[in-house]
């Protein structure tokens, strides 16, 4: 039987890894002690080693929880830093307590039994003894697989000493005796000379009283072991989820600093990666630094240390800092060799370690820190290189980045923004340059083209995404059109944008050939079993102080039924976006419930893998329909859950949701200063160079319009909404400007012109037909049927089938605030309409405006519930019911009142 | 009274003396080199030579050494600077005055006399822990400090040769010098407790150096040269710690005269090469045969560029010390820019004769084959220098230079890199990389480089030169910053000229004529008084022949078509067509162009 055979993959790793002509890993006290537990685990066969489990193991589950706890060692990733012993016996004493901690007890006296180079010596020839199967072995005898994990670990630690000068064997030795004294001082024996005789009594002991341990572990365990299968005992680990605040209270001073395998260190180093892409906010700048420069002074060599700075200065918006660790990383690393000696990573990467990489990431940097100028340079610069260098992965992610700045940054002058003849043909037959979109989709295009041939299925799904972001918000026009009659229909093209949807997702299935797939297991699994082991060990001691924790992350939390996902965490983003995006096209096309769900189905299922920006925008998008559907008390609570999850200081996005329902709130309240304040805000959170910030901009001005015209400052919305009109126009915002112009509409009909706000909503009906707004549309059929009516009551007809055309979607996708909207209207309509008699048919009047009443509560809309009530006492007056009418009017007073005698505008800016 | 040779002397001596004797050898080397370059006065003293500073006729009441003694070692009752008695103020070199220090005492033995000297042997045979043994129990601070001295240096032998059995796959394993926690410990003890001498500050500063305790280390070695200014190897870490002027004048130093020793050696450090070159020849005034002050003052001409005179310098030097080998790497440095073959090769073998397992002499041979176009062999020394010296910072930046001849890109990146991380000030290595990274064909990426070094060193044209040539490359074309860089060129002393011509051809090509025929003019100047001619200047007559005609001033305008004439090629028909043009506009008729007639 050999232990851990099909585990040898992530060995075949850790050997890529060699250096030229190095040892694999460097001997240290921890790994020799790791070494020692091994030999306990699969001791050197002996004769009639056929006892199953061996010497000291109870059960086989007893036995299989030691193994599993030795692999974990080697895989683990929590620190660079190996831990001191006082750590590791905590750690081992959870595996052990069963067997009372003899394991620990064993390993110290191992440990400090080795007293001269000699020992050493001897110590490693034992060990040999492990590997090699006794003479005359049969299959079935118990003995390690030299290719397995542990055997390959054992392997390297044996190669490593091997290979080791005296020099070596005597600093081992002396990091050794200070790695033993480290713990404490009943420990401290290694200079004593009574020692072996007075270790020797206490093992004799320990092994007399074994057996009543044992016993003592049959009666704990009886019960268990009808489970049978190992695996199923091993599942006895306890399932709290506590674990340390704080992994370096251990560290004593004069514990030997020794670093982890290459392996566990790089694994190390893109678990701080993913750390800091998914909540910046919680690695604090300086802190992090500092553990990276004491990584550096220990590992000169480990250049992706200077990467993680690089990352930790963007995400802490430091510019110089950024950039400075950029280029040195690239300086270091980029040729891939050294001058002395030393070692190269043989995983090809495709992120590190070339010249065109290092313009890629410049141009992300730049991009980031919002140089669209110079961030296109370093891309164009990127293309040439790549080119230069036949770099053929490393073009198309450089094609898909320029998509991703273009899609980012709307410049309006295109002409000298693409200069280089490298980047792109500037003209298409017809001698026109090409608008931004269209070189745009260009790119995309050929990105895909790349990304296809090349198999790389993440870049593909991400060309795959951007393009349907960019069907989304674009309006296709026939490439050739001729003469004055041909179709000149703009429209966007909602299926390409599923298709692509489609297609993005699709990487969760075949990312096999992409070498995202190669970093499987990158160690975090290991190191969570290890960090709940030794969290549940002390969890006697200190279970009161931890349940009050809450977990941040699903995945920190340690099931332990889970298996490490085998969809690595890229992949799982790329797929999740597919997702949120699926979110943001039905919120265009306005179907509310599948806005929820394919928000919700993000939150839930890809919430490991999402950045914090990325499922901070899932949860935005879930609260805004809670405050659209049930009003704003609910927003609000939803909101104070998401700042505690996101800090509004890190997440923009969480931040600008608050304002919005604060603004909407204030709005229908009439608390117009607070309105304004709140507007101001928003002013000043884009940056100030033109062409920044685009859709932050509209947003503002979009805000600044409608508090504008709350004050009924009519014409002063009209100047604001307009200037946005030609902005968007001038950017090519089409979608934007249908709702702008139904923005401008509105604001004609408050200033009672309805002549001037027809033209405005059909505009707006046209464009949002054309481009598949369906919610929007049918808010803009509202509109028209609000002018026709203010036309004339002879018009009151034709908005009645206006209204009743517009009824399905809004009853099914709109807000509370659009079905009230449409409620009203439709009592407007029939009250106005000169055939039609309340006392007919009262219902068909007073139902819907009971219905507006209802959800106008929830809005605190005053303006509008004063008007539903208005509609409702008259209509009372109309049937003779006058205490109603009177009840009615009362409410009426009320909310007129509010509205002009704002209090507590205060109140309006918490929540 | 005058601050006169002898006193010099005398307090040279004594220093001499008193750092050998507690085996801190280079700065007594120092000191008995200066004492040596010491010219002596036309009237010899008769006693001026070997006595004590005692019998110095000339050295002040603070010098006089009826001292008692206490303890083991023996230091006088510092009087306050300023208190009158002791403090002279001579008038020293330059009109300064300068704080005198007296000279402590201390070349009697306490009673621990024997067991110090055998320390101080087994010191000189580099036994330090076998020293610090025997002087176990002894409390004289002489003792003491030697005992802490071998303590440290027994341990900096250690580090070193941990740090080669230690290096593992992923580099250097921090090997640290493992006295110094018990070195920083009893050391702080005796400093608060007073009982601590100058010697004692200065181990106690580079041990709180190498602890990375910059700040205090820098307080604590002032003390140190306040209380004995002689020592330079205090003087020499206390500026290996000033890093930037600022630091260098928050100083709060006693004016001794070594103090300008210090400065000057400062200034060449942050280049400022006036204010060096200035301290460091009125030094010269009094250490007139010094072999460091002429040195010194070479290396600054040289980092001027004033290569003759310090070409000069330095073979004086080396016919009065032929096996000198400090410095002698920036003579070859000059050699090199020089391009004399056969003087390097001669410096190069007397080097290796005198001391092969010198960074400088493995960089004096690294230079004279790079000057030999044998990159590989050049590369190869430079490399074995480094092994001597990781820190050697101009090797580094050399050997990139090396390996950008043999074209091996990743390599020279990375020397040029790690001599960037050693003095993130020298702006020679970022314009290594900008330049590597340009010739990859990345002027965007490189960009980054200029822009650094130009910023260390602002006013040399080279830099902008080539900043200026990134910006104008054909990928980049953003030619307004080019322009600007050039002008900024242009004004930094652009010796090559080629800023000028740029200019005038970048206005030129912007269609700003009024601005290119400036520079061109300009241009122009700078060649008649340089005397060369050649394509730049045909061209730039052509230009502003044709500039002038077109803006109607005919009389400029044939000054320069009549100076054309006198070269060959097409330029000159070009100037007679237009000369005849010139006549016919002027003579009134109307301007008919002769090629139409020609045929």
């Amino acid at each position: 039987m050999s232990l851990f055979a099909g585990v040898s993959g992530g060995a075949a790793d850790a050997a890529s890894g060699v250096g030229t002509g190095r040892a694999l890993l460097e001997l240290t006290p921890h790994k020799m002690a790791v070494c020692q537990l091994v030999q306990v685990f699969a001791p050197p066969a002996q004769a009639g080693g056929d006892v199953v489990p061996p010497f000291p193991f109870e059960s086989l589950a007893h036995h299989n929880r030691l193994g599993l706890f030795l692999f974990t060692l080697t895989r683990s990733c929590e620190d660079f830093l190996e831990p001191p012993l006082e750590e590791f016996l905590r750690q081992l004493k959870a595996v052990d307590n069963l067997a009372n901690g003899w394991f620990c007890e064993q390993l110290t006296s191992s440990l400090s039994a080795l007293n001269s180079p000699d020992d050493l010596f001897n110590f490693f020839d034992k060990l040999r003894g492990v590997l090699t199967a006794p003479e005359g072995a049969s299959a079935e005898d118990v003995f390690l697989d030299p290719n397995s994990q542990l055997g390959v670990f054992l392997r390297c630690c044996i190669l490593a000493f091997n290979s080791m000068t005296f020099e070596g064997v005597c600093h081992l030795l002396a990091d050794l005796v200070m790695y033993c004294n480290s713990t404490d001082a009943s420990y401290d024996l290694a200079e004593d000379e009574d020692f072996n005789s007075e270790m020797g009594n206490l093992m004799d002991a320990d092994i007399g009283s074994q057996v009543g341990i044992f016993d003592k572990f049959h009666q704990g365990y009886a019960s268990e072991r009808h489970m049978g299968e190992s695996s199923s005992a091993l599942t006895r680990a306890p399932t709290s989820t506590y674990y340390f605040d704080d992994a370096n209270i251990f560290k004593a001073d004069d514990n030997p600093t020794c670093l982890r395998s290459r392996w566990q260190l790089e694994a190390y180093l893109n678990q701080q990666a993913d750390i800091l892409e998914k909540d910046p906010g919680s690695v604090p700048l300086n802190s992090f630094n500092a553990t990276m420069t004491q990584l550096q002074t220990l590992a000169p060599e480990l250049h992706r240390v200077q990467f993680l700075q690089y990352l930790n200065a963007l995400c802490h918006d430091d510019y110089v800092a950024s950039l400075d660790n950029l280029h040195r990383y690239f300086d270091y690393s980029a040729g891939m060799q050294g001058l002395f000696g030393r070692s190269v990573s043989q995983v090809q990467d495709i992120v590190v370690g070339k010249y065109e990489s290092a313009l890629l990431c410049l141009g992300n940097l730049h991009c980031y820190f919002g140089h669209p100028k110079k961030a296109l340079e370093a891309f164009a610069e990127a293309v040439r290189v790549s080119q230069m260098n036949n770099d053929d992965s490393c073009l198309a992610y450089v094609l898909g980045a320029i998509s991703n700045l273009l899609s980012k940054i709307g410049i309006s002058n295109t002409v000298g923004i693409i200069s280089s003849p490298y980047s792109l043909g500037t003209n298409i037959g017809l001698g026109t340059p090409l608008s931004i979109q269209q070189q745009l989709l260009v790119l995309l295009k050929r990105s895909l083209k790349r990304a296809d041939a090349l198999k790389l299925a993440s870049l593909l799904s991400f060309d795959h995404l951007s393009l349907a972001k960019f069907d989304l918000k674009h309006v296709q026009r026939p490439l050739v059109s001729f003469g004055p009659n041909a179709s000149t229909k703009l429209r966007t093209c909602p299926a390409d944008v599923i298709k692509n949807l489609r297609l993005g997702s699709l990487v969760l299935t075949d990312f096999g050939a992409d070498v995202l797939s190669t970093s499987n297991d990158n160690g975090s699994f290991s190191t969570s079993w290890l960090r709940n082991l030794s969290a549940a060990s002390d969890s006697w001691r200190r279970s009161s102080k931890n349940t009050k924790k809450l977990h941040i992350n699903d995945f920190d939390d340690f099931h332990y039924h889970a298996q490490p996902s085998p969809v690595p965490a890229p992949i799982l983003q790329l797929a999740g976006s597919a997702y949120l995006l699926r979110a943001t096209a039905w919120e265009h096309y306005g179907s509310a419930p599948m806005v929820r769900m394919n928000a919700l189905v993000y939150a839930t299922c890809f919430a490991d893998a999402a950045s914090s920006s990325e499922l901070s925008l899932a949860y935005v998008k879930l609260i805004q329909q809670l405050a659209v559907f049930k009003g704003y008390s609910a927003a609000f609570c939803a909101l104070k859950l998401a700042e505690k999850k996101f800090p509004s200081s890190t997440s923009l996005h969480i931040q600008l949701l608050g304002m919005q329902i604060l603004h909407e709130r204030a709005l229908h309240r009439g608390h117009l200063k607070v309105a304004q304040q709140i507007c101001d805000e928003f002013g000043v959170l884009s940056s100030s160079v033109s062409g920044v910030d685009i859709e932050l901009k509209t947003e503002f001005s979009v805000r600044r319009a409608r508090t504008l015209l709350a004050a009924k400052q009519f014409s002063q919305a009209a100047a604001v909404a307009s200037s946005l009109f030609s902005t968007c126009y001038k950017y090519n915002m089409q979608v934007e400007n249908a709702s702008i112009l139904l923005l401008l509409a509105e604001i004609h009909k408050k200033s009672d012109n309805a002549v001037l706000a027809l033209p405005c909503a059909l505009a707006s009906q046209s464009f949002c037909k054309s481009f598949n707004l369906d919610l929007l549309e049918a808010s803009a059929t509202l509109t028209l049927a609000e002018l026709w009516l203010a036309l004339g009551s002879s018009h009151a007809k034709k908005a009645l089938s206006l209204v009743y055309q517009s009824l399905p979607m809004i009853l099914g996708h709109g807000g509370l605030e659009l079905r009230a909207r449409a409620h009203i209207i439709l009592a407007k309509c029939h009250l106005s309409d000169p055939k039609f008699s309340v006392l007919e048919d009262p219902e068909a009047v007073l139902d819907p405006l009971n219905q507006a009443t209802e959800d106008l509560q929830a809005l605190e809309y005053h303006e509008m519930a004063a008007e539903a009530y208005y509609l409702k006492a008259m209509a009372y007056n109309h049937l003779g019911k006058l205490d109603e009418r009177e009840e009615a009017a009362a409410r009426f007073k009320d909310h007129v009142t509010a509205l002009e005698n704002p209090q507590n505008e205060e109140d309006s800016l918490a929540y | 009274m005058a601050y006169a040779k002898e006193t010099y002397r005398a307090e040279l001596l004594a220093a001499a003396r008193q750092l050998g004797e507690r085996c801190l050898y280079s700065a007594a080397k120092w000191a008995a080199e200066l004492l040596v370059g010491v010219e002596p006065d036309a009237a010899p003293v008769q006693s001026a030579a070997m006595d004590t500073p005692s019998s110095s006729s000339a050295t002040s009441a603070g010098r006089l050494l009826h001292l008692h003694r206490s303890g083991g070692s023996s230091f006088r009752h510092r009087p306050r600077p300023g208190g009158g008695i002791s403090s002279e103020a001579g008038t020293p070199l330059g009109g300064v005055s300068y704080v005198s220090t007296p000279i402590p005492d201390d070349d009697a033995f306490d009673s621990g006399g024997d067991k110090y000297l055998l320390a101080k042997t087994y010191f000189d045979c580099r036994e330090y822990r076998r020293a610090a043994h025997v002087l176990q129990k002894q409390v004289g601070r002489k003792a003491v400090f030697l005992r802490c001295y071998a303590l440290y240096m027994a341990g900096e032998k250690r580090k070193e040769a941990e740090m080669i059995e230690l290096e593992g796959s992923l580099g250097k394993s921090n090997a640290v010098n493992q006295e110094l926690v018990a070195l920083e410990k009893e050391l702080s003890t005796h400093r608060r407790t007073g009982s601590i001498d100058s010697f004692g500050l200065y181990l106690y500063g580079i041990v709180l150096r190498d602890k990375g305790c910059e700040d205090l280390a820098r307080t604590i070695l002032v003390e140190s040269v306040n209380s004995y200014p002689w020592n330079w190897s205090a003087w020499s870490e206390l500026q290996s710690l000033c890093t930037s002027s600022d630091i260098l004048n928050n100083l709060n130093l006693k004016n001794n005269w070594m103090k300008d020793f210090f400065l000057a050696s400062a200034y060449l450090e942050l280049k400022m090469h006036e204010e060096a070159l200035k301290r460091y020849e009125r030094l010269m005034g009094v250490f007139r045969c010094s072999g460091y002050i002429q040195a010194q003052i070479a290396t600054v001409q040289y980092s001027m560029r004033d290569l003759d005179e310090a070409e000069m310098k330095f073979e004086d030097l080396l016919r009065t010390d032929p096996f000198r080998v400090d410095s002698m790497d920036i003579y070859s440095n000059l050699l090199y820019a020089k391009e004399s073959l056969t003087a390097l090769s001669f410096l190069a073998h007397r080097v290796f004769l005198t001391d092969k397992y010198r960074p400088e002499s493995c960089c004096i041979i690294a230079n004279y084959y790079s000057l030999k176009g044998q990159h590989e062999k050049s590369v190869l020394y430079f490399q074995r220098a480094l092994k001597l010296n990781r820190k050697y910072l101009s090797a580094w930046t050399l050997m990139g230079h090396e390996y950008v001849e043999l074209k091996n890109t990743p390599a020279a990146i990375d020397a040029y890199r790690r001599a960037v991380d050693i003095n993130p000030r020298d702006f020679r290595a970022w314009y290594g990389l900008g330049q590597i990274y340009e010739m990859m064909g990345m002027p965007f990426y490189a960009l980054h480089y200029f822009r650094k070094s130009s910023y260390l060193q602002p006013n040399d044209a080279r830099l902008w030169i080539a900043m200026a040539q990134c910006y104008e490359s054909d990928p980049l074309q953003m030619i307004e910053e080019a322009i600007k860089c050039y002008e900024r060129a242009a004004n930094s002393n652009d010796t090559e000229g080629i800023a000028l011509h740029r200019l005038a051809k970048l206005h030129g090509m912007l269609g700003q004529s009024e601005e290119a025929a400036f520079y061109y003019k300009k241009d122009l100047e700078r060649m008649e008084v340089e005397e060369r001619q050649g394509q730049n200047f045909v061209e730039a007559l052509l230009f502003l022949a044709k500039h002038y005609k077109s803006i109607g001033r005919f009389e400029e305008a044939e000054h320069y078509c009549t100076r054309l004439l006198d070269y060959t090629g097409p330029e000159k028909e070009t100037a007679k067509n237009m000369l005849q043009g010139i006549k016919r506009s002027q003579s009134g008729f109307p301007s008919m162009d002769t090629d139409h007639f020609a045929l």
